[in-house]
């Protein structure tokens, strides 16, 4: 024990003599571990912010799309050509324990208050789907099933784009808005439901509008998608089976059309995400060779400077092994310090941008940062650390 | 204690064969102490070195209480060193960035037995008894020639080694500073009983030991 903690101690003060120097040669493995963990706590944090998103949309959601989403292997070109209408709305209305259908317009535009404008998604559907995606009313009220059934040039605005177009969400209610050349009156702002963040989108910049008022974008009242809210999530894999089966008789070509869960449209993503993000880390920890030549540099030139002092050791009886230890337990220290600081430099790094973005930092991360440049440490130290081992005591003793 | 036995020693020298030692053979018994006295290029400091474990013999054998040791690894020869053997070297060779306790201690930190006395207090003694217990903490060069020689002789006796090898150990001191250092030496072998041998090319060093071994090209000429 008193051994280790010996090379322990003369290791740090080393490093303590030539602060500089051991700053400089860790910050190769700091750059490569903060580079390395920061990528994995973004993608940590884009599996979250996406979760976030899809439980915001509600539970117990199926979804109706064109194309063939899961099969094959990740999404496929969904655009098949297929878009769903009302008869399908029928069609579906079929199955039993559902408790909703509701057919969604989706389209990015421009929408226009008197001062402002900027470009938002649009969703449009039927009152139900206030219910069925969870979206609460701030002020004002939501469009009803009588807006949905007249017509209506309503909007619901999600508080974002109210806040960004009249100042303050409170001040949209009642204002028009102007979206595809046509005025439409706010009736109500939706409560914040978070999310978003870095310039991704959020569901407080959605607009909500009956679907019959979008004649001016929609003109042949065609649906996107179809979502359907089953009762239970029991009851989930009957519904999917009986819509595919109903769908079926209509659109033949079994890449038509796709009737997926949300689990599986995350799992779906999640799956793309996460190869990109090992792509990514793969390509990030290339710097961390680049840090472990950069130790093993400066290995062999401390390995130069102390051939007097490894004689020395020698000659009172060091055995080669110990020689071996010393070495490498520099290598290792000057690599895990530099490990160290870049965990801790990715550790302010994600707290700073948790403000816009949920991304985080989880222990497997901690651990694999820690032991990855350790590991560094041992595979660049080895070689001058053996260099230092192999030096014959008597030429050492003798080095000037 | 310890003897050689026909020892030889070559090296490739410029790509031929260079004979530093050659059919050397001799004994030092416990207690005594002997100079080998030599010019340089002698082959004396290849006898120390073979002495010293720090190198074997081309040929012949060298025995420590009997035991062969000209078989040994380079581990054993380590392990031997720390245990049977102190170095005094010219040059004092102690480490700069440790302070004078722990190049005292240092040879007890590679000790592979159970020591049967406390290291700190040992090293504290030694310090003591050479005057040194107020440079404890400080570095080696912070402290004079003199002090940093005698540093070097405490830490060679540290693990009671049956054998001090002090290799020209007033080469780099003045001739006063020489002289403390040989009375030291000289007060171990007398008082403590040590075996401790001087290699020197100095007449003077060597006439104040009690045996002299005078060595000339490789060869034992006079004893």
């Amino acid at each position: 024990m008193t051994y280790f903690l010996f090379i322990l101690r003369s290791a740090f003060e080393d490093f303590y003599r030539n602060k500089l120097r051991t700053l400089l040669t860790s910050l190769g493995i700091l750059i490569g571990v903060s580079s390395v963990v920061l990528l994995i706590s973004l993608g940590l944090g884009l599996k979250a912010y996406i979760k976030q998103q899809f439980d915001s949309l509600g539970t117990n959601l199926i979804y109706v799309m064109p194309g063939n989403i899961t099969g094959g292997g990740g999404m496929r070109s969904s655009a098949t050509g297929i878009k769903f209408d009302q008869k399908d709305v029928q069609t579906l209305k079929r199955i039993r324990n559902i408790s909703a259908i509701l057919p969604i317009v989706v389209k990015m535009t421009k929408i226009q208050s008197n001062t402002e404008s900027g470009s938002y998604e649009i969703a449009a559907s039927t009152a139900d789907l206030f219910g069925v995606m969870n979206v609460d009313i701030e002020y004002g009220k939501a469009f009803e099933k009588s807006d949905v059934d007249k017509g209506s040039k309503v909007v619901v605005l999600g508080p974002k784009i109210a806040e960004k177009l009249f100042g303050t969400a409170e001040m949209a209610v009642g204002k028009i808005v102007k979206i595809e050349g046509q005025g439409y009156k706010v009736k109500g702002v939706a409560k914040s439901k978070g999310g978003g963040g870095l310039g991704m989108p959020s569901v407080d910049e959605h607009v909500y509008m009956p679907h019959t008022a979008t004649i001016s974008f929609n003109p042949d009242k065609k649906f996107y998608t179809l979502y359907i809210k089953a009762d239970s999530e029991e009851t989930i894999p009957e519904i999917k089976l009986e819509a595919k089966k109903l769908l079926a008789k209509r659109y033949t070509n079994e890449d038509d059309f796709s009737v997926v869960e949300q689990t599986e449209i995350l799992n779906t993503i999640n799956s793309i995400f996460s190869i990109l993000n090992l792509v990514l880390v793969a390509i990030a920890a290339i710097s961390l060779i680049v840090g472990g030549v950069g130790i093993m540099n400066i290995m062999f030139v401390s390995v130069i400077e102390r051939i007097r002092e490894i004689g020395i050791r020698r000659a009172i009886g060091a055995r080669k092994i110990d020689i071996l230890w010393q070495f490498l337990a520099e290598a290792v220290l000057l690599s895990g310090i530099g490990g160290a600081m870049g965990l801790m430099l990715s550790f302010l790094v994600v707290l700073a941008l948790r403000t816009q973005f949920p991304a985080y930092i989880d222990l497997p991360t901690v651990l694999i940062a820690l032991g990855v440049s350790s590991g560094v440490g041992v595979l660049f130290g080895v070689l001058p650390a053996k260099q230092a081992a192999d030096l014959s005591p008597i030429e050492a003793i003798r080095y000037e | 204690m310890i003897k050689l036995q026909h020892i030889s020693k070559e090296y490739p020298l410029d790509g031929e064969s260079f004979l530093a030692l050659h059919d050397v053979s001799l004994e030092i018994k416990k207690g005594e102490y002997t100079a080998i006295l030599g010019p340089s290029g002698s082959g004396k400091s290849t006898l120390m070195h073979i002495m010293g474990l720090l190198d074997l013999p081309s040929k012949g054998k060298i025995l420590i209480d009997d035991i062969d040791v000209s078989t040994y690894s380079d581990d054993q020869l380590s392990i031997a060193r720390n245990e049977f053997i102190g170095f005094v070297f010219q040059q004092f060779n102690l480490i700069n960035k440790l302070t004078i306790l722990e190049n005292v201690l240092l040879p007890t930190i590679y000790a592979k037995r159970t020591l049967s006395f406390d290291p700190k207090d040992r090293a504290f003694k030694l310090l003591k008894d050479f005057g040194l217990e107020s440079k404890i903490r400080s570095f080696p060069n912070k402290i004079s020639g003199g002090q940093q020689q005698r540093v070097a002789i405490a830490r060679a006796l540290i693990m009671n080694p049956k054998l001090v090898l002090a290799d020209e150990p007033t080469g780099n001191l003045d001739s006063k500073t020489g002289d403390a250092i040989m009375d030291l030496l000289e007060k171990l072998n007398k008082e403590e009983k040590a075996t401790v041998i001087i290699i020197t090319h100095e007449k003077d060093i060597a006439d104040r030991t009690k045996r002299k071994i005078q060595i000339r090209d490789g060869e034992i000429v006079k004893e």
